[in-house]
């Protein structure tokens, strides 16, 4: 395993408006491993997921975020991609109009002429994508459907770990991934996100519940409650919020 | 259907057209960036069976004027219209869509949809949508709409967090919104038209 720290956020500050969401995160996440956020709703796990990616009507007021050596927040939504960084958004945005397809083929090719790299053939191009979309087990005219259009919820979550794969991210975060997923949609997630682990990569697994967490075995578990990281620990903190709730965990 | 194409400023679009019993016309208008103008069309459906699938996108992101004016008049029953302009609209520019469907009175059994979207690329840019409903006989099937709006953020910030760049992003939205007339399109002016969008 290589030790290198990926991601490191000391003191993140973020707000909605004028509410504060996120009031001074920190979190260490170092390559090859899997960390899960957990906490009760509205703790801010979904604004630390979105402040990671950029999303634009975030305002962070304090703290840094370092990200593979660079300053993650200087960054814009596509630099962030660019460098390798993947947000599975809990509610996938639907685009009517733009195919599957489109979709990718803009996306892998920004990113490859960001990185100095050759278009891709359309041979090359329909070859990644169908090896992906088996890799979701979907079928093959799902290429052509407009993005998340009249998608039900399993087949939306199963469309971000479809694009997680064409984009081969570094650091993948997976926000409410499980939500709204029957078992099979979920072991079919979780094993898309088990498989693109390696040791340079690392994820952040941020939910509600420990049912994801039976799939994807995370290394470390913050606890995130009122915008703050009050307990980390290991597995074994899973099976205790599991068994007495998020009431037993003060900072 | 044969389908007529006309780009305003370089064809010469019919400004009145009058469909016989059974006759049935396909036209798609395209007024392309620098156009703008007015723009009228009549149409009279004036026997049984007749159809009209007219549709049209404007581009205005600059400081054009746009006054298009539309009157469909059913004064046969058993008659199809169909109307969908979607249009562009930036900079300074002003576009206004006046759409009148009159239906006489035994001109039952009329079918009339009309539709007008409009998205707006600046904070100082205007359109004025006044889609109309005339009706005078009482079995039909009538419905317009329009709406004015901008490119939808949420979107937006999904295909920045994928690597497309913003101004990308934003032209494959333009594509999205204006797809169901751009496919009646050929090809050489499909390129011609997302050529202007970037």
């Amino acid at each position: 395993m290589n030790n290198d720290i990926l991601l490191e956020i000391k003191n993140l500050h973020a707000s909605v408006g004028e509410k504060e969401i996120l009031k001074g995160v920190n979190l260490t996440l170092r390559r090859g491993e899997v960390h899960a956020v957990m906490g009760p709703n509205g703790a801010g796990k979904s604004t630390l997921g979105a402040v990671l990616a950029g999303r634009p009507d975030l305002t962070v007021t304090d703290g840094s975020v370092r990200y593979a050596g660079q300053d993650l927040l200087a960054l814009s939504p596509e630099e962030r991609s660019w460098a390798g960084l993947f947000l599975s958004f809990q509610y996938p945005v639907e685009i009517p109009g733009v195919s599957i397809t489109n979709f990718m083929k803009a996306a892998i090719s920004a990113r490859r002429k960001a990185q100095g790299l050759p278009e891709l053939t359309p041979g090359e191009f329909l070859k990644l994508l169908k090896e992906k979309m088996a890799f979701v087990q979907m079928k093959n005219e799902f290429a052509k459907r407009e993005v998340n259009v009249g998608f039900s919820g399993g087949e939306k979550k199963r469309n971000e770990i479809f694009q997680m794969a064409m984009l081969e991210p570094t650091l993948s975060i997976l926000d409410e991934t499980d939500s709204g997923l029957d078992v099979d949609a979920l072991r079919i997630v979780a094993e898309g996100v088990n498989r693109l682990r390696t040791p340079e990569t690392a994820a952040i697994v941020i939910t509600h519940y420990q049912r994801l967490l039976e799939y994807i075995v995370p290394d470390v578990v913050h606890v995130l409650k009122d915008g703050r990281i009050v307990e980390t620990g290991g597995r074994e903190l899973v099976e205790r919020i599991e068994r007495e709730g998020y009431e037993s965990i003060h900072e | 259907m044969n389908n007529e194409v006309y780009v305003i400023g370089r064809d010469s679009a019919p400004q009145y057209l009058r469909l016989e019993a059974g006759e049935e016309r396909m036209l798609t208008l395209v007024v392309p960036p620098g156009a703008g103008g007015r723009l009228v069309m009549e149409v009279d459906l004036v026997g049984p069976g007749a159809s009209l699938d007219l549709a049209g996108l404007y581009l205005c992101p600059a400081d054009e004027r746009l006054d298009l004016r539309l009157l469909v008049r059913h004064t046969s029953g058993g008659c199809l219209s169909r109307q969908l302009f979607k249009g562009l609209v930036g900079g300074t520019a002003r576009a206004s869509f006046d759409g009148l469907v009159y239906v006489a009175q035994d001109a039952q059994k009329t079918q009339a949809f009309q539709e007008n979207h409009t998205i707006l690329l600046s904070d100082t840019a205007k359109v004025e949508s006044r889609p109309q409903l005339e009706i005078y006989a009482d079995d039909v099937q009538c419905s317009h709409g329009a709406t004015t709006g901008y490119l939808n953020p949420e979107e937006l910030y999904y295909l920045r967090s994928r690597g497309i760049p913003e101004a990308e992003a934003r032209r494959l939205q333009m594509v999205a919104f204006l797809a169901p007339v751009l496919r009646r399109l050929p090809e050489s002016l499909i390129e011609e038209i997302h050529a202007c969008l970037s």
